[in-house]
C-alpha cells in the first residue's frame, strides 16, 4: 500500500457518503451531544452552588472535581462497566453495550470539566457582583439565577470544550459500548478497530471527520468569544 | 434598638480593621433624616468604608449600626457594578417590579431611552452612572448612599446627577454621600462629616463647616480643596 492510498480511500468514502460511515458519525454525535447536555445539566448547578453556598466539605468537592479532570478514561469505563454489568447496582437497566452506557461514560468523563470551568466562571462573576447582591439584598436563589444568566456566553464555550473532550474519547466507550457494529460503534472506536485490521482508509476518513469537528468547535468557540467580548457580555 | 424619628442611620462605637490595619476607629454618629450629609476627607480617610459599613456591605468587628431595612436603602457605587445584560434588563435588576411605562419614564428622564437595548457594559461612564442612579431612585428609598457619584464624569452627567440628588432630597430621601469636589459639596451638603485616618473628627452643618471649620485637619483640607 502506498503512503497516500489511505487518504484516497478516505476521501472516496467521504465523498460517496458511505451509509455505514455516516451512521457511525451520527451515533458519535448523538452520544457526545447527549453526554454534554447531561453533564451541563448536572455540572452547572453544582458549579453555581459551590460558589454561592458555603457548606462543610465544599473545598473537598472542589478538590475532587479538579482531581477528576485528569481521570483516565479507561478508569471511567471500568467504573461504568462495573456499575451497569449484570451483577452491578444498575445491571437491571440492561444498558451495557448500548449507546446509553456510552453516553453515561462520556457524561461522567466530562462532568468534572463542566463543574470546574463553570465554577471558575461563576466565581469570577460572583466576586464582581457580590457587593451589588448584598446591597440589593438578593437572596441565594436570585444570586444563582443571575450568575447562570450572566455566564451564558461563557457556558457556550464550556459546552464546546466538553463536546471536544467527549467526541474524541475512546477508552471508556470501547469498554462499555463493546464496539458492536451497527449498535455501539463510534468514530474513535472504529478508528482503533480498523487500524488494528490494517483498514487505514476507513480509519483515515473518520480521523478527517474528527479533526474537522475539532476545527469547527474551536472556530465556533473563538467566534462566540470574540463576538460577545465586543458586546461586553464576556466573563 | 431603633433610631429616633429624626435620625435615619446611626453608628455606635463602630470599629473595623483588616489585615491588622485599623480602618474605622470608634465611630459614633447620628445622621439626620431628610438631609444631604456629605462625608469629606482626604484619600484613604475611610469615607467609602464608612458608607459601606452604614449600608451593611461590611460587618464591623465592634459596634452597632442602626438604619432602615435593607429594601428601604440603596447605594450607588463610585464605579457601577455592571451586569452582562442590556441597560433595561440592568435597570429592572436594580429596581424589580416596575411597569413598562414607569421604566420608559425613568429612561426618558435620564435621556437614556435610545440606549435601552444596549448592553450596559457598552455605555459610557456617565451613562452607566446615570443608569445606576435612576435604578436606585426608582425604588424610592428612604436612605440613599452615593459614593463619589460624579467622579470622572463630564459636566452634563454631573449636572444630571446633581439635579436628581436635589430632587430626591425634596422627595424626603435621606442622602449620605462622599465627594472630592468641594464646589459640589458646598452646593449640595446640609451636614458634613469630616474624617481623618478612619476617625470622624468633625461633624457640623455645611454652613459652619465651610465657613469656620473647627479642627486643624479640616482647615488644611479646605485650604487645599
Amino acid at each position: 500500500m502506498e503512503f497516500l492510498d489511505p487518504f484516497k480511500i478516505a476521501f472516496d468514502l467521504l465523498f460517496s457518503a458511505d451509509p455505514e460511515l455516516l451512521s457511525i458519525i451520527k451515533l458519535s454525535m448523538t452520544i457526545s451531544i447527549s453526554a454534554v447536555l447531561c453533564s451541563l445539566l448536572v455540572g452547572l448547578p453544582i458549579g453555581a452552588i459551590l460558589v454561592s453556598v458555603k457548606f462543610p466539605g465544599r473545598q473537598a468537592v472542589i478538590i475532587m472535581s479538579n482531581t477528576l479532570l485528569s481521570m483516565p478514561p479507561v478508569v471511567v469505563g471500568l467504573f461504568i462497566y462495573i456499575l451497569v454489568s449484570q451483577s452491578g447496582p444498575l445491571g437491571w437497566t440492561g444498558i451495557l453495550y448500548t449507546p446509553y452506557a456510552m453516553a453515561m461514560a462520556q457524561t461522567v468523563l466530562v462532568l468534572p470539566i463542566s463543574i470546574s470551568l463553570s465554577r471558575q466562571v461563576f466565581e469570577t462573576l460572583n466576586n464582581e457582583y457580590d457587593m451589588l447582591f448584598v446591597s440589593l439584598g438578593k437572596r441565594r436563589w436570585e444570586r444563582i439565577k443571575t450568575l447562570v444568566f450572566d455566564a451564558r456566553v461563557a457556558l457556550v464555550t464550556i459546552a464546546l470544550a466538553c463536546f471536544g473532550r467527549a467526541i474524541s474519547e475512546v477508552g471508556a466507550v470501547i469498554i462499555v459500548g463493546g464496539n458492536i457494529r451497527h449498535v455501539s460503534r463510534v468514530m474513535t472506536t472504529t478508528i482503533a478497530l480498523e487500524t488494528s485490521k490494517g483498514e487505514l482508509g476507513v480509519a483515515m476518513a473518520l480521523g478527517i471527520v474528527l479533526l474537522t469537528i475539532a476545527l469547527l468547535v474551536n472556530v465556533a468557540s473563538q467566534f462566540i468569544s470574540a463576538h460577545f467580548k465586543k458586546a461586553g457580555l464576556d466573563v | 434598638m431603633r433610631n429616633d424619628d429624626n435620625v435615619i442611620v446611626s453608628a455606635i462605637d463602630v470599629n473595623f480593621s483588616t489585615a491588622g490595619q485599623q480602618l474605622l476607629s470608634d465611630i459614633s454618629l447620628r445622621i439626620a433624616s431628610g438631609n444631604i450629609t456629605m462625608v469629606l476627607g482626604q484619600n484613604g480617610a475611610g469615607k467609602s468604608l464608612l458608607l459601606s459599613a452604614l449600608h451593611g456591605l461590611i460587618k464591623p468587628q465592634r459596634g452597632i449600626i442602626l438604619g432602615p431595612p435593607r429594601q428601604k436603602q440603596k447605594m450607588v457605587f463610585q464605579k457601577p457594578i455592571l451586569l452582562r445584560r442590556s441597560a433595561r434588563e440592568y435597570f429592572e435588576f436594580l429596581c424589580p417590579g416596575l411597569d413598562d411605562l414607569s421604566i420608559q419614564t425613568w429612561f426618558e428622564k435620564a435621556n437614556l431611552q435610545p440606549r435601552m437595548t444596549t448592553p450596559v457594559r457598552q455605555l459610557s461612564g456617565g451613562e452607566s452612572q446615570k443608569l445606576a442612579l435612576i435604578g436606585a431612585l426608582a425604588g424610592k428609598p428612604d436612605l440613599l448612599f452615593l459614593d463619589e457619584p460624579t467622579a470622572h464624569l463630564d459636566f452634563e452627567s454631573t449636572g444630571f446627577i446633581e439635579s436628581k440628588i436635589a430632587a430626591a432630597r425634596k422627595a424626603e430621601t435621606s442622602i449620605v454621600m462622599t465627594s472630592h469636589n468641594r464646589a459640589q459639596a458646598e452646593r449640595l451638603a446640609e451636614h458634613v462629616i469630616f474624617m481623618e485616618n478612619g476617625k470622624v473628627i468633625e461633624v457640623a452643618t455645611a454652613k459652619i463647616f465651610f465657613s469656620s471649620p473647627q479642627t486643624k485637619a479640616a482647615k488644611t483640607y479646605l485650604k487645599h480643596n
